[in-house]
């Protein structure tokens, strides 16, 4: 059973029909690569996974729950599905630890020694021990960015979903939170990530999904993929992105 | 029988300051109980339930306050229903106060962006837990400085009070005027009076805005 399953997902807000007829499954370990012009339904597909958007059609599995089903217990679901945001979305009033420690806390009811102990292994993975006692406003966007990472991975998340993670961020901080992707990815962690970074794609994603106009139009092994486009519109879509 | 304005009735004055203070006291007590439940209302992810708020909200801001103790105080003695002055006041300022302090706090809820709750729904926190441990520390900070100002106006609108029967600062400088006629005098006594109130809630206010800042 594959891990993410979505099928024939139509979304609209109004009359504006954003996902149309979106079909994938995500095997457990599989790291997707989700590519395509601005406003083609990355973000907006990303964000059905774990149930943050509801949809007008067909059907979002996660590991067997239906995501879309109303009886479905989203707070469960999201706990074992960590999501990061372009604009990283720490909370301004707490300190990196308690960014960190207040799901484990709250909704799994960890004890605060054991709490802080989780954020010091979480902020090792990412390079950022050190700064457990800092304020976000503090950290640059390339740490901010790591400590939502972590705060996510605080959660052991069976699928991490990535937004653009990369984009809100100057040129030469961008390496440091990649670094941090290709870790995950070697320790088998499952994900989704919506990116123009083409290389990294290339590098580090096993399948690369193009939409087009809210269809995934086309998508296959990364390095083919990437490689020899089959429709024009990828080829298009490279071309621009690669200037 | 006219007399001298004398530090006697200066000191009548601050005595009247007590029903101008506990006037405010229950005003804003009640007014945030209902507040609270209307700013909760207004942010409501369920329509009937921010509608409900909305109407509360349009009525009571197109009502005056006066109208509200008129209501409770005479209206309910002509149904045979004996109100106290205290039971009227605490109710219609209550229901005052709360309009104005549940759109003020809904201003400060929405003004923290929608990506603090998304964040906090996407770590499986439940809608109580985002507000409680995300939504409202970040709102508080900014819900400071409006909230003190109308609690400054708050409590220069207890003087409407005296309509049924409270003599607090403003009625007392009537009676005061009534029987000195040194109107500018007392009236002056009252005008400080009541500065020396608002003055130190505004100093306190950006005070404790300074200190929340310094602690995030
Ligand atoms: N909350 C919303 N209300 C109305 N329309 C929306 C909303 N969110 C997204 N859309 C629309 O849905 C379409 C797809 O948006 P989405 O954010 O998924 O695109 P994207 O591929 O992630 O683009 P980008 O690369 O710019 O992030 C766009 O046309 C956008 O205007
Ligand atoms: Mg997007």
């Amino acid at each position: 059973m594959p891990l993410v399953d979505l099928k024939d997902v139509v979304k609209r807000y109004g009359t504006n029909t954003v996902l149309n007829g979106v079909s994938l499954s995500v095997e457990k370990g599989e790291i997707i690569a989700i590519i395509g012009r601005s406003g083609s339904g990355k973000s907006t597909m990303l964000r059905c996974v774990n149930g943050l958007e509801p949809i007008q059609g067909g059907t979002v599995a996660f590991d067997g729950t239906i995501v879309n089903d109303p009886g479905t217990d989203l707070r469960k679901l999201r706990q074992h599905v960590g999501i990061v945001f372009q604009s990283f979305n720490l909370f301004p009033h707490l300190s990196v630890e308690k960014n960190i420690t207040l799901a484990p806390k709250v909704v799994k009811g960890m004890a605060p020694a054991e709490a802080r102990r989780l954020a010091e292994t979480v902020l090792r993975k990412v390079g950022l021990a050190e700064k457990i006692d800092a304020w976000p406003d503090q950290l640059s966007g390339g740490q901010q960015q790591r400590v939502a990472i972590a705060r996510s991975l605080a959660m052991s998340p069976q699928l991490m979903l990535f937004d653009e993670i990369t984009s809100a961020l100057d040129p030469e901080l961008v390496g440091e939170v990649l670094k941090t992707l290709e870790e995950m990815a070697r320790e088998g962690m499952t994900m989704m990530l919506v990116t123009h970074e083409i290389g990294f794609a290339r590098k580090v994603a096993d399948r690369v999904v193009f939409m087009h106009h809210g269809k995934i139009w086309e998508e296959g092994p990364a390095a083919a993929t990437l490689g020899a486009p089959r429709t024009p519109e990828l080829e298009t879509f490279l071309s621009a992105v690669l200037h | 029988m006219i007399r001298e304005f004398t530090f006697t009735d200066v000191l009548y004055l601050v005595a009247a300051m007590r029903w101008t203070l506990a006037l405010t006291a229950i005003a804003f007590l009640g007014g945030g109980i209902v507040g609270l439940a209307i700013a909760l209302l207004r942010v409501s992810p369920l329509a009937p339930l921010r509608w409900a708020g909305t109407v509360y909200v349009l009525v009571v801001q197109g009502t005056p306050l006066l109208a509200w103790l008129f209501v409770f105080f005479f209206g309910l003695s002509i149904l045979g229903v004996e109100v106290s002055p205290w039971i009227a006041a605490a109710a219609s300022y209550s229901i005052y106060a709360g309009a104005f302090l549940g759109e003020i706090w809904r201003g400060c809820l929405q003004a923290i962006p929608k990506t603090q709750w998304e964040a906090g729904a996407s770590l499986g926190l439940s809608m109580a837990a985002q507000l409680r441990y995300i939504i409202v520390p970040q709102a508080t900070r900014l819900a400071i400085p409006p909230t003190v100002g109308f609690l400054v106006q708050l409590i220069k609108n207890t003087s409407l009070a005296a309509v049924i029967g409270f003599i607090e600062l403003t009625r007392e400088g009537q009676l005061t005027t009534a029987t000195t006629f040194r109107p500018f005098t007392v009236y002056l006594t009252v005008a400080a009076l009541y500065f020396l109130l608002c003055f130190p809630l505004t100093q306190a206010s950006r005070r404790l805005e300074r200190r929340l800042h310094a602690a995030r």
